[in-house]
């Protein structure tokens, strides 16, 4: 059996986050020749297991990503961190990108590995087949997958397709890593599978959903669950779609149950209007808007933000190069949904926590 | 790296009804002019950009002669054909 047909019978899909059949993308990109970046960034906020990958499971990785790219792989790292360190000090052939969020989603590191900007480009049609930038630069076919993705494809490889669906649910089998980070007391990652609850993927980081507050899935481009709603769901894609949400990149940041939510909120809504590239305009006006829309609300002013706040949320959403104004749109929606009795609060000039603090989530957005 | 939600246009079959356009975003710098050219089809967001309104949301085909029309003279180059699977 070749690569391609193990991979189908494995059900593998990206662990970046689009959760795309890996057997797909790996036969187009055996099909274009198409040379291939591992993307180790870690770009999603609180985004931890790339690196894990990197420290624990590196010779793995390696083998998995000369399968698919043979010997035209590079390994992308935010500059500077010691992820990238550990793949230099291996003799890797290191993408260096710059540690801002959109500069490692895929079509910014194929600009960058082919001398462009680590921006995004738009995709006329996908990389792996080859293109044009915007200003016309010829591109030759990329393809990007995620590291943890390739560590799996590598397992497939060693302990065949049947080991593998041995985990997980039917129809999203395989093991799978979660950084889980916040109001826990052992931030870290967590091997796991879809259909475990969310509840215990928590737990397994110390923390607890009894008594903590709402819970990011996904980072800037996930969603806000109630704490209530964290505590009953299962980690899958369909026990996520009630809420918008999905497994996705592998990320959950548990709220402090002692901190606004809304003000915290407000803090990543600041951040993602930091974070755009600055190139479409959907995007770099209307993520700041939102932003504003949120600090708003916060204040408890106009009734009006909640509903210009959802509208631009639809504005921006499906408006960019790249999914980012999608996702930070997602969050905003997810946020107004779960947190419209605070704000309600909020606009009686009313709030139970209390001032915030911007200890926990600095910590985090300053990754 | 993003959720999908519902509103999520790149979910949806982009062209229930009619053929369209395609905005390049990065190429984008919003003159209007599209939104001029394909009034059914195109309008303009609050901050001058294009949305490219599908049937479901109202959207009327302009026609195949005015969608060339406001490809070729869009002064970013910023519009394309829809590929049409």
């Amino acid at each position: 059996m070749n690569l391609v047909q193990l991979l189908e019978q494995s059900g593998l899909t990206g662990r970046g986050g689009a959760a795309f059949s890996t057997a797909t993308k790996v036969r187009a990109a055996h099909e274009h020749g198409a040379a291939l970046i591992v993307n180790a960034c870690d770009g999603e906020i609180g985004a931890m297991k790339d690196a894990y990958v990197v420290e624990h499971h590196l010779p793995e990785l390696v083998r998995g990503a000369t399968l698919v790219g043979g010997r035209r792989v590079r390994y992308a790292a935010h500059r500077g961190s010691a992820t990238e360190a550990r793949l230099r000090s291996a003799g890797l052939d290191v993408l260096s990108a710059p540690a801002r969020y959109v500069s490692s989603e895929e079509t910014s590191l194929i600009s960058l590995a082919q001398g462009g900007l680590a921006r995004p480009m738009t995709k006329r049609q996908p990389f792996v087949m080859g293109g044009a930038d915007s200003e016309g630069r010829r591109i030759s076919p990329t393809v990007v997958l995620n590291a943890e993705t390739l560590w799996r494809v590598a397992q497939v490889v060693e302990h065949g397709p049947q080991w593998f669906r041995s985990q997980g649910l039917p129809d999203e089998p395989g093991p799978r890593l979660v950084g889980v980070g916040g109001a826990v007391s052992r931030p870290g990652v967590i091997a796991t599978s879809a259909g475990i609850a969310l509840r215990d993927i928590v737990a397994a980081a110390g923390g607890d959903l009894d008594h903590s507050g709402p819970v990011i899935v996904g980072g800037l481009g996930g969603v806000l669950l109630s704490r209530a709603e964290a505590a009953s769901a299962t980690w899958s894609t369909e026990g996520l779609r009630a809420f918008g949400g999905r497994p996705g990149s592998g990320v959950v940041h548990v709220l402090d149950a002692g901190d606004c939510p809304v003000a915290q909120l407000a803090h990543w809504f600041d951040h993602a209007a930091g974070e755009s590239a600055g190139q479409c305009g959907p995007c770099m006006f209307g993520l700041p808007s939102i932003a504003a829309d949120w600090h708003e609300l916060a204040v408890g002013s106009s009734p009006v933000a909640r509903e210009r706040l959802q509208r631009r949320a639809a504005s921006v959403t499906g408006r960019g190069a790249c999914r980012f104004p999608d996702g930070v749109a997602g969050l905003a929606t997810s946020a107004l949904r779960v947190l419209s009795d605070h704000l309600a609060d909020h606009a009686c000039g009313r709030c139970a926590e209390g001032h915030p603090s911007r200890s926990s989530h600095d910590r985090v957005l300053a990754h | 790296m993003t959720a999908s939600s519902p509103t999520d246009r790149r979910d949806r079959p982009a062209l229930a009804g009619h053929p369209t356009v395609r905005v390049d975003r990065v190429a984008c710098t919003g003159h209007g002019v599209c939104a001029s050219l394909l009034p059914g089809s195109v309008r303009l967001d609050e901050w001058g950009y294009p949305v490219v309104l599908t049937a479901a949301e109202g959207g009327v085909d302009d026609g195949e002669s005015a969608r060339a029309a406001a490809v070729r003279l869009c002064p970013a180059m910023a519009l394309y054909a829809e590929r049409r699977s």
